[in-house]
């Protein structure tokens, strides 16, 4: 995957980018507005990561840009701004998700790798994990022969996980897009939410396919 | 600047200036007006009745001859308050009248002059009067004319009148702008001083109001509204950066130890791995902290550039508890929500979630003891006022620590043992502030309820300083 990342702060673009490449990613780096824009003029990337304030053109000016030129490649926002309203500000300019800082990296590679993924493809409407199956229309989840049945959030956070399989899916991400909150819960409620879906698609057929993934979050994989 | 500069200066002042310009001005076309139109109308006044005489002498002139005309005049002379007659022979020798002497040649033509005269039986000094010259056939001249010192006397008058109005206008104008003046530039003065002395740093200062209701009055209390306005803001800055060098502090120093720690008594990268992670969760909670401190200062400081809408209040009860629900379940609580929606209010939906999530996360984290405990979310709508309420069964808190409680910070002694900052309650007041409600402690008998009220209407607009246009 290839990544621009758009920061002026040298010392956390550097570690950011060392950080990408060493999952195996392709990281460029741009220092101010003006000279992110070109680079996302001139090359094609997967993702580009942005910070909202910088100097010669702030972040989202340059979404806006990029954006007006029919420019569609998915843009991460980050920001120190982390109120609600600063959130929506962002995503209303046309970036595709934000992550106010200070973030983890984990963090961070989750949700570029999301966006990365969600660019092409079509949603299918059965996905398939191993033998566990779910089917969005008729809100059925089977494993092998064996219905499964889920409360409706539990059958949201099962859709969630199975769309991005493969990929490490953080608890702030299940929040924000299976409850549509964007506060921090003191307590870690989504682990509990998980371990009650893991009993009851795991628990009894052997091969696990929920995990946890230390330090990160969770990943649905066979 | 001397006073009287400033006085000269002043909005005041200047008007009063521009009026008295316009007012002179106006005095003196009046008097003008008025002067002519006397001068005219007395002028008509003595042409009409000289008009008169001459053809009333001229007929006796044709009935009964020069003889008679003599004698006429003759009579008519001797009159007291008599007009003036002349009648000459073509050559300029006078017949008769009382006239002794007119201006040169004003007898040779015939028609209206203003000419000096003077009269048979008086001295030298000559007067001016307004003549008619009339030529009689066989060559005769007849001279009717009116003295006209009655109308410069009275012009005169006018003229005095009118002088003295222009006079009288400046000078009560000049002494009225200077007072108006004055009486402005003093309080202007006053309100200038009071500012001086807010820029200096003291935001608790006022401007005066006088309690006129005037333009100034009404610019003071608006000031004032706004100084007021100024002042809790800087409180809430102050506050916020003394709680942030307090309770910063301390984990930060924490946070510190145990690297320093780490760096000198590590000897394993097992060691290392343990005291990085170690570091980044106590980063993390720091950040947490964080975050909620900015999030009490922001509710403190007013929600000018929070996004209100119009919410459900049972939708936010079942989500809350949606999202606690297996937590709650796996401490062994029960969880119930009592909302019978739409409990429609105004407010921020991820704010107020967010404190009724700290709410019932407390209360499970209190909750927890030795008997089955339940937890219970309540919404109603309670007149104008929205409720979303927690009630448990835990340890409660007593009566007079309950606002203590509320505050930023402040960790009961009874509490110390269980984890959290011990800013989930003052987040949930700062909230409630900011949607111009606020969070009730009450007892639950036992246990704690937790009432969040808050008006359906969203946050009332600050009521002071409005003008009456608006309101």
């Amino acid at each position: 995957m290839r990544l621009l990342i758009v920061e002026d702060d040298r010392d956390a673009a550097d570690y950011v980018a060392r950080a990408f490449r060493e999952v195996g990613h392709v990281a460029d780096l741009a220092a101010d507005g003006e000279e992110g824009l070109a680079l996302a003029l001139d090359r094609s990337y997967d993702v580009l990561v942005i910070d909202r304030m910088l100097p010669k053109r702030d972040g989202l000016s340059l979404i806006g840009e990029l954006r007006a030129k029919d420019i569609e490649t998915p843009a991460l926002i980050l920001s120190a701004l982390g109120q609600v309203d600063d959130r929506v500000k962002g995503l209303r300019a046309g970036g595709d998700d934000y992550l106010p800082k200070p973030y983890s990296f984990s963090e961070l590679l989750a949700r570029v790798e999301v966006l990365a993924r969600r660019r092409g493809g079509r949603e299918e409407t059965i996905y398939r994990v191993g033998n566990l199956e779910l089917d969005r229309l008729s809100h059925r989840v089977t494993r092998g022969e064996e219905e499964i049945v889920l409360q409706p959030r539990e059958f949201r956070l099962l859709e969630y996980l199975m769309r991005h399989a493969g990929q490490v899916v953080t608890r702030t991400m299940l929040l924000e897009n299976v409850w549509d909150y964007h506060f921090d819960p003191q307590t870690n409620v989504i682990d509990v939410h998980i371990s009650r879906l893991r009993s009851k698609i795991d628990k009894g057929f052997g091969q696990p396919l929920l995990h946890t993934i230390r330090g990160a979050g969770y990943m649905v994989r066979a | 600047m001397t006073a009287f500069g400033k006085l000269f200066r002043t909005t005041a002042f200047k008007l009063t200036l521009v009026y008295l310009v316009v007012f002179s001005l106006f005095a003196a076309f009046l008097l003008a007006y008025f002067a002519l139109n006397t001068r005219r109308l007395i002028n008509e006044q003595i042409t009409t009745a000289v008009d008169e005489e001459i053809s009333g002498l001229s007929q006796h002139y044709n009935r009964g001859g020069i003889r008679r005309l003599l004698f006429v005049i003759d009579a008519r002379s001797r009159r007291p308050g008599s007009s003036l007659y002349l009648l000459t022979t073509f050559t300029g020798d006078r017949l008769a009248g009382n006239v002794a002497q007119v201006g040169e040649g004003v007898l040779d033509r015939s028609g209206w002059v203003e000419t000096p005269y003077r009269r048979t039986e008086e001295s030298e000094d000559a007067a001016y009067a307004l003549v008619r010259v009339y030529q009689l056939p066989g060559g005769f001249r007849l001279l009717v004319g009116r003295d006209l010192e009655e109308r410069e006397r009275l012009y005169a008058v006018v003229m005095a009148a009118g002088w003295w109005s222009i006079a009288i206008v400046i000078v009560l104008g000049l002494a009225g702008g200077f007072l108006v003046a004055r009486r402005m530039l003093r309080r202007v003065d006053g309100m200038t001083e009071t500012t001086r002395t807010i820029m200096a740093g003291d935001l608790s200062e006022r401007l005066p109001v006088v309690g006129s209701e005037d333009e100034l009055d009404r610019l003071a209390v608006n000031l004032n509204a706004m100084l007021e306005r100024i002042e809790a803001l800087m409180r809430g800055f102050r506050e916020v950066s003394d709680n942030i060098a307090h309770d910063l502090k301390t984990p930060l120093t924490r946070l510190r130890n145990r690297a320093e720690d780490a760096l000198r008594t590590a000897s394993s990268d097992e060691d290392y791995r343990a005291a990085l992670q170690s570091t980044i969760d106590e980063s993390d909670d720091l950040i947490r902290t964080f975050n909620a401190l900015l999030l009490i200062a922001r509710a403190e400081s007013g929600g000018a550039s929070t996004h209100m809408d119009s919410i459900d209040a049972a939708e936010i009860a079942h989500g809350v508890g949606e999202l606690y629900e297996p937590l709650a379940d796996e401490k062994g609580v029960t969880l119930k929500v009592a909302a019978e929606g739409p409990l429609a209010f105004v407010g921020n939906r991820e704010l107020v979630t967010q404190a009724l999530a700290n709410l019932v996360d407390n209360a499970i984290k209190y909750a927890g003891g030795e008997t089955p405990s339940e937890i219970v979310i309540r919404s109603a709508i309670d007149g104008a006022r929205v409720r979303l309420e927690v009630a448990d069964r835990g340890p409660g808190i007593a009566a007079e620590d309950r606002a203590r409680a509320i505050e930023r910070f402040v960790r009961l002694e009874r509490s110390r043992s269980e984890p959290g900052a011990g800013l989930g309650l003052s987040l949930v007041a700062a909230v409630a502030r900011l949607h111009g409600g606020e969070l009730i402690l009450e007892d639950n008998a036992p246990g704690l309820r937790s009432v969040l009220s808050l008006p359906t209407n969203g946050p009332a607009l600050p009521a002071s300083g409005r003008s009456e246009e608006q309101a």
